[in-house]
């Protein structure tokens, strides 16, 4: 362990030597729009980034994820995965234009996650840069459709075609530096879509306004009992409909996410839900739909894992105080088919009220990335395959 | 039947994005090449056109050997932060300091002649929202790979389909269309073929550059064009479709005065060239009137037309390349 420990802080330096390439390789991500289902452009910048690094492998898969290959020195060991979604919450009619000031790179998407794709799209200079090799093949993926309705797909149909074991796996998001994140939640994505019936003569005045109704099915699922072990929750965390203040909406819907540590109890809510939804509905004679987008099963590694213990190591030498945190996103993918994973933040930053206006700081980055480099080089020495 | 030029001497950045071959063929010609931008009060954007440009183009592939900002005195931080991200950074009022003052776009471009090294010569504006490395490896892949072409312009935004596999662009901005298009159909139909005549993004050998004048102003573009056909030729230029540009649009206002000074640039070349004879000296304010609290009240823009001579014309420039 200790040889890769070791070099720690050369990586840092290394980092700091290729800030312009890295700094370019996040502009370039974010400003090329990249909404879930329409990360085309952005899925080849990729790949030219890759191909322009010398990356010799590298290919679309059929679901349009990016895909780059450093081979490895021992073609008998399984591949080491580094991965970051593509996909964005941003608008395509978003300006995608970046700044960057003294210490700071500002755009819309740069904490979710064009940080983390530029940083992906810089491996292959800071690898070469660092004079490293890998026993094992180095797989740069970004992964496309993560998000919302896009429910892991990209990530999903990566790792369920690949023909080889998977030695383990780093997923990548720019915030925060610091995090560790070992485990995943069990959830339920899902949405209540509230519509009225068509009305070619108008709606008359007392008609059920599909926001109340909405309003109506939050309170009762409000009062649903929730235990405190398995941790538990639901959460509300979008809402939409209408158009005017003084006209009843054709429609609204309310998205939500029922989460705990136990899949039985989030089958267990969201059986509840639907009982509530289909008594509403019953009740006021309103149209209502429940619709599951995604579930997933918790997983995860224990904190006494090898990988666990390893990457803490990596951010004490470079005096990171490791935050542990749950991940929802492209670490359940790999937990839930035993390959160990974790997700690590890569710099401090912060969103704002306009997307535009969200930010990453520069000087973090650097040690952000070292624990990247540093991790891949403890899981090159083994420590996953125990 | 020999082609015309439009047809032989406009490109696309694509062609030359194998940026390894590129320079490869640099180096085979033993160029170097200095990159200049510009500025005045451009902290929001300058940063990273200098990142970009250090990442692909001198990181990556040495395919620029300097990049150095000339600014006009601004007063946010373009200087501090050109600095601080790797840029030669230097006040035009610094440069030559011996001669007298002026302020404009020209003068930065004209002085950066002085202060950097490079064969050839790479003009980017600073204010360019969705800065890519295509508008230097673009603007340089005629120059390096063609040996007839020492002056390369670009243009941008695609409006004209001609067939499924061929779009052209729609034309220039505002002034271009007005203004430049209609004296270039009128006076030198074979200009009429540059798209954009008045981008801002331009590269040439220094054996071009230091040859012509630079006027301080918005006539430095026009000037260049017509200086350099009028010594050199149309088939030493070059245009290169640099896809879409992103910059700050300017009020009607604005562009009037910009109109104002090309006109007045044109008319001086147009005498120089002798292809037209004043009966007397043109007027040296634009008047635009105003109707303000009931009154109509002349707002007069006044320009005083100065133009650098010849870089090669200055001794100490002269005295820099012998030293060299």
């Amino acid at each position: 362990m200790t040889s890769y420990l070791d070099q720690i802080p050369s990586f840092v330096e290394t980092s700091k030597s290729l800030k312009d390439v890295i700094i370019t390789n996040i502009i370039m991500t974010g400003q090329i729009p990249a909404p879930t289902f329409a990360e085309e452009k952005r899925a080849n910048m990729l790949l030219e980034r890759f191909s322009s690094a010398g990356v010799d492998r590298c290919w679309l898969d059929p679901l349009g994820n990016p895909v780059g290959v450093i081979p490895g020195t021992s073609p008998d060991k399984p591949p080491v995965f580094v991965v970051a979604h593509l996909d964005t919450a941003v608008d395509r009619d978003v300006d995608h234009n970046y700044t960057v000031t003294s210490n700071a790179i500002v755009g819309s998407g740069i904490t979710d996650n064009s940080t983390g794709v530029g940083v992906l799209a810089s491996l292959p200079d800071i690898i070469a840069a660092a004079g490293l090799s890998f026993v094992s093949d180095i797989v740069l993926a970004g992964v496309v459709r993560s998000l919302g309705a896009g429910n892991l797909a990209g990530m999903k149909h990566l790792v369920g075609n690949w023909k080889t074991p998977i030695r383990g796996a780093i997923i990548l998001e720019a915030c925060e530096l610091g995090r560790l994140s070992y485990f995943s939640e069990g959830l339920n994505r899902c949405e209540i879509e509230c519509a009225l019936p068509p009305s070619p003569g108008g709606r008359p005045r007392d008609t059920a306004n599909p926001i109340l109704v909405l309003n109506e099915v939050i309170n009762q699922i409000l009062r649903l009992r929730l235990p405190q072990r398995p941790r538990s929750r639901i959460v509300m965390g979008k809402i939409s409909g209408g158009s005017r203040h003084g006209t009843i909406p054709a429609d609204a819907v309310l998205g939500l996410e029922v989460q705990s540590d136990s899949l039985e109890v989030v089958r267990s809510l969201y059986t509840d839900i639907r009982d509530i939804v289909n008594g509403v509905a019953h009740e006021l004679q309103a149209g209502l739909k429940l619709k599951s987008i995604s579930e997933q099963a918790p997983a995860r590694l224990k904190f006494s894992h090898p990988l666990v213990k390893s990457a803490a190591a990596v951010m004490k030498k470079l005096r990171l105080e490791p935050v542990t945190m749950p991940s929802e996103s492209e670490l359940s993918v790999f937990l839930s088919r035993h390959i160990p994973a974790i997700t690590l933040g890569l710099t401090h930053g912060a969103d704002a009220y306009l997307p535009e206006q969200a930010r990453v700081r520069i000087s973090p980055l650097f040690k952000g990335i070292a624990q990247v480099v540093g991790v891949m080089a403890a899981m090159d020495s083994g420590v996953c395959d125990g | 039947m020999a082609k015309p030029w439009i047809e032989t001497h406009t490109f696309h950045h694509s062609a030359f994005s194998d940026l390894s071959r590129l320079m490869a063929a640099k180096q085979k010609r033993r160029l170097s090449v200095s990159l200049c931008f510009p500025t005045l009060n451009e902290e929001a954007t300058i940063a990273k056109e200098i990142v970009m440009m250090k990442s692909d183009l001198m990181t990556r592939h040495r395919l620029v050997d300097e990049i150095v900002v000339i600014d006009s005195g601004s007063t946010d931080n373009t200087m501090e932060i050109a600095a601080q991200y790797g840029a030669g950074v230097f006040r035009a009022d610094d440069i030559l300091p011996q001669l007298e003052k002026f302020r404009g776009k020209g003068e930065n471009l004209w002085k950066a002649l002085y202060v950097t090294r490079g064969d050839i010569l790479v003009y980017i504006d600073a204010d360019i929202k969705n800065i890519h490395p295509r508008f230097v490896y673009g603007l340089l892949g005629p120059l390096i790979q063609h040996q007839d072409i020492k002056f390369t312009k670009a243009f941008y935004d695609r409006s004209i389909a001609l067939d499924h596999n061929r779009v052209l662009p729609g034309g220039g901005g505002r002034v271009t269309e007005l203004v430049v298009r209609p004296l270039f159909s009128l006076f030198f139909p074979e200009l009429a073929q540059i798209f954009q005549p008045l981008s801002g993004e331009y590269a040439g050998f220094r054996e071009i550059f230091e040859n012509i004048p630079f006027p301080i102003g918005y006539g430095v573009e026009t000037s260049m064009i017509l200086d350099i056909y009028r010594k050199w030729g149309l088939n030493v230029m070059a245009q290169v479709d640099m896809d879409r540009r992103v910059h700050t649009n300017q009020d009607t206002r604005a562009l009037g005065k910009m109109a104002f000074v090309i006109l007045k640039t044109f008319f001086n070349r147009l005498e120089k060239m002798e292809r037209i004879e004043l009966a007397r000296e043109l007027f040296h304010e634009m008047i635009r009137f105003d109707r303000r609290a009931g009154e109509y009240v002349a707002d007069l823009f006044a320009v005083k037309m100065s133009e650098r001579p010849p870089m090669m014309e200055i001794e100490a420039y002269r005295n820099r390349l012998l030293k060299e």
